[in-house]
């Protein structure tokens, strides 16, 4: 099935995967017409040093931004107004000023929107950049750069810092109070061994070993059930359920929630496309929705399984997925044959130690180099027989010959 | 021009990084048999590119897979988005000799020079 290449295309979403997937098509030479629709005021930028370099200060805002100022993307720009409404049948997306924006090609580039402990802020989870609101003073969540730039301004040294979440984003976070010398750091996560369901009991021990040598305390697994503020507002304490049930408060000056997050596509119900049970768009595995002339990437977007472990990516993709995504979707709309998603890689930066993951952290681990007291492991995964996957610390080497021995990177599409 | 290192010390398709300069600087021999000289350090974080994986002429940095061009330095997809610096590096005898370049260097937040 060929198509002809789209005169235009819209990009509802202005992070990440939004900005590769223009940048991939004019490197390509297309010279159609691009727009691409942001929720946030700001012109793209990276996200992964929220939660690291830019609260520690050594990345500044400017640092962030994903374009070169020298060359900037040839794009039409529509910042600060989330999208409302798609028309699939014109390709026409409004957003929450009214105004519509039609191509003859839309890319749903949202992201996801983190969530916020039960009962705090505004109803429903799919009001982007307003994470924040209702939280009692000296609560962040970290989703955006607005939500960082807050973080950032709060005086962290000396405070106690509950960190509410078991994920990548929690932990980093969890560091980083500790770099910016809290009196104490406290993660407060449902599992007894925060990201085991996720890179396996062993990886997660190191990181648990990690924290424990700087300093971060595990409280006992608990759910956050709320949170408590003074009569000025202010945080006074997090309100938790341990799993027999009981109920306990952590006093806390400072709550950082890393509660993970939902798809931001809550504005899509309605119009046919298909999503799965965390509500992410349901695509093939070049990224086409449901919907004719409708394509989704980064972390709105649930890519059908290929490659040689067709295993579906867990809810909460990672940083590469959407450049990978947007590689993708770039080739296929280009019309030519569009390469396969790479496997899956991330990576992620605590107490100085860079730890990076490729392929599927399934099977049973196998420690190939290092060890756990020294953070400098080196875990292969394997099933039946297979190797599916490798995780390092402080090992870039190591994990980019393994991650590059198996697949090229994808080159360029011809202009 | 300034001997760096013997041709015999690089390995086809690997960095070999050069810490005897400031910045430091990453030599490459490509599995294609040519040899090149880069700042070693990755524009966007304090990463060695001597580590990164060699291909098609250009070096993906080992930590978030910004790729290098060997020729021009230029980074290929974000989180980089400034070139490195290329030095002009021959082999006479089996010895590697680097020029290098009198440009300011792009070194990323945080990292400065000694």
């Amino acid at each position: 099935m060929t198509a002809s290449i789209p005169g235009s295309v819209l990009i509802v979403g202005a992070g990440l995967a939004g900005f590769q997937l223009a940048a991939t098509l004019r490197r390509s030479g297309y010279d159609g017409e691009i727009e691409i629709l942001g929720a946030e005021p700001h012109r793209p930028y990276d996200r992964p040093p929220l939660s690291k370099e830019f609260l520690t200060g050594t990345m500044s805002a400017h640092d962030l931004g994903l374009d070169d100022p020298g060359a900037p993307l040839q794009a039409r720009w529509s910042l600060g107004a989330p999208a409302a409404a798609l028309d699939p049948a014109t390709l026409t997306v409004r957003t929450s000023t009214g105004a519509t924006h039609r191509a003859e090609a839309v890319v749903l580039a949202t992201g996801c929107t983190p969530r916020i402990p039960a009962g705090m802020g505004p109803a429903g989870a799919d009001s982007v950049g307003g994470g924040a609101a209702g939280l009692p003073e000296g609560a962040f969540v970290l989703g955006c750069l607005d939500d960082a730039v807050a973080l950032r301004q709060a005086r962290v040294a000396g405070a106690r810092v509950a960190v509410l979440g078991g994920g990548f984003i929690a932990l980093e976070a969890a560091a980083t109070a500790v770099a910016r010398q809290a009196a104490e750091v406290t993660l407060v996560a449902p599992e007894s061994l925060p990201l085991a369901g996720r890179i396996g009991a062993e990886a997660a021990h190191a990181l648990r070993e990690l924290h424990l040598r700087h300093g971060v305390r595990f409280a006992p697994p608990a759910r956050v059930h709320g949170l408590s503020a003074d009569a000025g507002g202010r945080l006074r304490a997090v309100r938790l359920q341990h799993a027999d049930g009981a109920r306990a408060e952590l006093r806390a000056d400072i709550a950082i929630c890393g509660l993970g997050a939902a798809p931001t596509t809550g504005w899509l119900a309605g119009t046919g496309l298909a999503f799965d049970g965390a509500g992410r768009i349901l695509c093939d595995a070049a990224g086409r929705t449901s919907l004719p002339g409708v394509w989704a990437a980064g972390d709105c977007a649930n890519w059908e399984p290929s490659g040689p472990v067709p295993v579906p990516r867990p809810a909460g993709g990672h940083w590469q997925d959407a450049v990978d995504h947007a590689t993708v979707i770039g080739a296929a709309l280009l019309g030519s044959g569009p390469p396969a998603l790479p496997p899956p890689y991330f990576w992620s930066e605590q107490h100085g130690v860079r730890l990076q993951a490729a392929g599927h952290l399934i099977g049973h681990p196998r420690l190939s180099a290092g060890g756990i007291e020294t953070a400098d492991l080196l875990l292969v995964y394997e099933l039946d027989g297979q190797e599916t996957g490798i995780l390092g610390m402080d090992r870039p080497r190591e994990v980019t010959r393994w991650r590059r021995g198996r697949a090229r990177r994808p080159a360029v599409v011809a202009a | 021009m300034r001997r760096v290192c013997a041709l015999n010390d690089l390995e086809p398709g690997e960095g070999l990084r050069i810490d005897d300069t400031s910045p430091p600087i990453a030599v490459f021999l490509t599995e294609e048999g040519t040899v090149h000289a880069i700042d070693d350090t990755c524009t966007h974080q304090d990463a060695s590119l001597a580590a990164g994986w060699v291909e098609d002429c250009r070096v993906e940095c080992p930590l978030h897979a910004s790729a290098f061009s060997l020729l021009t330095g230029e980074a290929d997809q974000p989180p980089a988005r400034r070139p490195v610096r290329v030095h002009r590096a021959e082999v006479h005898d089996g010895e590697v000799w680097v020029e290098v370049s009198t440009a300011a260097p792009n070194l990323p937040p945080g990292v400065t020079l000694p």
